[in-house]
């Protein structure tokens, strides 16, 4: 595991929505946001990259 | 609702038969709307079927009026910009992506323009396709067929009865049928079918 250093009062607000949505710790929260994170950054990318092509083959302006 | 009030929009990957589709539709009795600007060429020697306002609906989507009734070829991109005060079918095409690539790569080398690598190229198409569907699906003005171009090539008949009850079975299903040519489509690795 690799630790990570965040602001307390965001560690405290996302503690306490973990609680409310019902995530079993904080943790969970915490890795759930950032693989969705990960997941939109991806899928930008990708667009992107389709964009281009689209735009090499004369598909699109 | 009448097929005379929606707008037919075949679709999918560049390459991915969506020409094909436009020559059976229109073979099949189909009006199709296209200005003819880019014309046949190697890459496809029946004409590419394209109408350029279309690549420009977010900015202008005007011309759909004109549209109601007819077949308008749009690439996988651009359904996005489709705007829900008009009622669509939409034909969407689906090939084997590394035959996509393959043909894709070709068109850019004979472009003079450069092709990302293909296994980068290939998890982003899947990426984009796999967002798309999803979108659809959630689209109550736009009702879907999706259409297997390797099945469409191999085993015509069936994907064509699939097709014209899509459309209400406007399009002849014979005429379509002929204007199949598997000989046309080279970048295909051959189907079980074939072997």
């Amino acid at each position: 595991m690799t630790k990570v250093a965040i602001d307390s009062n965001l560690f405290e607000r996302a503690r306490q929505a973990a609680t409310k949505a019902g995530f079993s710790s904080v943790e969970e929260l915490i890795t759930t946001a950032i693989e969705k994170e990960l997941k939109r950054l991806g899928e930008a990318d990708a667009e992107k990259q389709v964009a281009d092509q689209l735009r090499g083959l004369g598909y699109i302006e | 609702m009448s097929l005379d009030s929606q707008i037919v929009i075949v679709s999918g990957l560049p390459r991915a038969g969506t020409s094909l589709m436009m020559q059976m539709l229109h073979q099949g009795g189909l009006t199709i709307l296209t200005d003819e600007i880019r014309m046949a060429d190697t890459d496809n020697p029946r004409g590419y079927f394209e109408f350029e306002q279309a690549k420009k609906t977010k900015q202008d989507p005007s011309w759909l009026t004109e549209a109601r009734g007819k077949v308008v070829k749009m690439v996988s991109a651009l359904l996005y910009d489709l705007p829900a005060t008009e009622s669509y079918r939409v034909i969407f095409m689906r090939r084997d992506l590394d035959e996509i690539l393959e043909s894709q790569e070709k068109m850019l080398a004979r472009l003079s323009r450069p092709a990302a690598p293909r296994h980068q190229m290939k998890q982003s198409f899947a990426i984009h396709l796999d967002r798309l569907s999803q979108w659809l699906l959630t689209q109550s003005h736009m009702n879907v067929l999706e259409v297997n171009f390797n099945q469409l090539i191999s085993n015509p008949v069936p994907e064509v009865h699939r097709i014209a009850e899509f459309l209400d079975h406007r399009p002849s299903v014979e005429l379509m049928i002929n204007a199949i040519d598997p000989t046309l489509y080279r970048n295909r690795k051959p189907a079980e079918s074939d072997q």
